[in-house]
């Protein structure tokens, strides 16, 4: 692990939305558009379930942003 | 009043000795002022998350201010039901404001796609287009009333367009709209007389269901393609619209679509005209515009406190106070933005937040329809402004800037950059 506790390069991290919790905010697929897109309503689905390292920072970035907290990481 | 230049850094109310004592007790007037004084909210938003964040200042009546607190709210509309009467003129709950679970989500279902973000893509040309005709009105003036001249006029013409309502009305939906919203606009006695502020909301609101009556009969007989021609095709569950639904949608559509942007447009440029390190940090890298957007709606929270809502049944918050049944509750959304609790240097306005979790748009099920629509105007707006008009500031004589009560707006803002 690195001193911020991040794993990089070893294991992909999993995303994942509560879609009970999920308002449409939208604010996962505006700062993880690789990570995240829209359906046609407004509302957030996962594009990539099995983050690369390259996209964690993205996905992290959603996690913290949701105004719901739908959005979740599960560390492997 | 608030003075020009008077910043939003540097305040220090979190460690400021007269609000950090005890502030078990705020007195009623101050809890309620906070509701009517809109000039610059945020200290006393903080007073009322020091004093416990969900205050009950009279019988029946809670504000709540926390984010813990407001968040629960929210999540929780079995307990807290939007089913209150707003007296805007309307005569049947607005829909789908004023709706609970689960008929709330058939009607969410049916209207989010029509202000869903790939939809809001195909406008961005159009959108873009509209900023620049105002711009132009003006730009070479060196000089505008900014509220008259762009804020109230972009994104009315932005929401005619996409109802297929005709740009040459747009005075008078302008008109209706501030019957019910500046009733005092109508007839100055509304401003003290709530019998005449009633009388004119009344009146304006029978105006908007005539006018949406006979558009729909309208496009009854002749479909356009358009939204009100969609509304009476659609269905849910297998029924169609009433004719007192589709009305009852396209008056909240009026008075939530011509006003929230334009107030919200008054408060980011009171802003940005007295603080010149965060205009300047637009001009000089506009892919910041989205997170500007973002942190001008926390701070600012130009809706600062949406629909009330009505407790259900008694009920235990997070913080372990009881809430009683009946009790209509006000949520501040403004406070939940500047709580420390959330946002630990919640009083600085920093366009480089890597967390920005805020909710001026609200939260829950009944999270605004128009929000991604709302966020596309804004930054559309923040981007082409700053391209023909990086500089600019208060035009001088005028730093008193006045916010009338209702949602947070800027009278009169005047601009200048010569």
């Amino acid at each position: 692990m690195t001193p911020s506790g991040r794993r990089y390069g070893r294991f992909p991290v999993r995303v994942s939305i509560d879609h009970n919790a999920c308002t449409g905010h939208g604010r996962c697929y505006t700062l993880a558009p690789d990570v995240f897109e829209s359906d046609d309503s407004g509302y957030g689905q996962v594009r990539v379930a099995e983050v690369p390292p390259e996209l964690e920072d993205q996905a992290r970035a959603a996690v913290r942003n949701c105004p719901e907290r739908a959005i979740s990481i599960d560390e492997r | 009043m608030q003075q020009a230049c008077d910043g939003a850094s540097g305040m220090s109310g979190v460690d400021d000795p007269a609000t950090g004592g005890d502030v078990a007790a705020l007195p009623e007037a101050d809890v309620m002022d906070v509701l009517v004084d809109l000039t610059e909210p945020q200290p006393r938003y903080l007073d009322l998350i020091k004093a416990g964040g969900f205050l009950q200042p009279m019988d029946g009546l809670a504000l709540s201010a926390d984010r813990e607190t407001t968040e629960h709210i929210l999540r929780h509309h079995e307990l807290f039901s939007s089913r209150v009467d707003l007296n805007l003129g309307n005569v049947r709950p607005l829909i789908p404001l004023n709706v609970d679970p689960p008929l709330h989500s058939k009607y969410r279902k049916l209207l989010d796609p029509l202000f869903a973000p790939k939809r809001m893509d195909e406008q961005e040309a159009d959108i873009t287009r509209r900023v620049n005709a105002l711009i132009d009105g003006f730009v070479d003036r060196g000089e505008c009333n900014f509220t008259d001249e762009f804020a109230d006029l972009f994104p009315t013409s932005v929401f005619l367009g996409l109802m297929g309502l005709p740009e040459e009305e747009l005075p008078m939906f302008l008109r209706l709209r501030d019957g019910i919203l500046h009733p005092e606009q109508h007839d100055p006695n509304a401003w003290l007389d709530p019998d005449a502020r009633a009388s004119v909301m009344a009146r304006t609101g029978q105006e908007i269901y005539d006018y949406f009556g006979a558009l729909i009969d309208e496009r009854a007989a002749h479909p356009a393609g358009d939204v009100i021609s969609g509304f009476l095709e659609a269905e849910i569950d297998g029924d169609k619209l009433t004719r007192e639904d589709i009305l009852d949608i396209c008056f909240l559509f009026l008075i939530a679509g011509l006003d929230t942007v334009s107030d919200s447009l008054t408060c980011f440029y009171a802003f940005l005209a007295t603080h010149p390190e965060h205009r300047r940090m637009i001009v000089e890298d506009p892919s910041c515009i989205p997170n500007a957007v973002e942190e001008l709606l926390r701070w600012e929270s130009p809706v600062p406190s949406g629909v009330p809502r009505v407790a259900t049944q008694d009920s235990t918050l997070p913080n372990g106070q009881t809430v009683k049944q009946g009790t209509a509750v006000m949520i501040i959304y403004g406070a939940a933005n500047v709580d420390p609790a959330e946002c630990p240097d919640s009083f600085d306005v920093r366009f480089d937040r890597d967390t920005n979790r805020h909710l001026a748009f609200g939260g829950g099920v009944h999270r605004c329809l128009g929000s991604h629509l709302a966020r596309r105007e804004l930054r559309i707006t923040l981007r082409e402004w700053h391209r023909r008009i990086p500089d600019y500031w208060i035009k001088p004589g005028h730093e008193e800037l006045q916010y009338p009560p209702g949602l947070r707006h800027v009278k009169d803002l005047t601009l200048a950059w010569r």
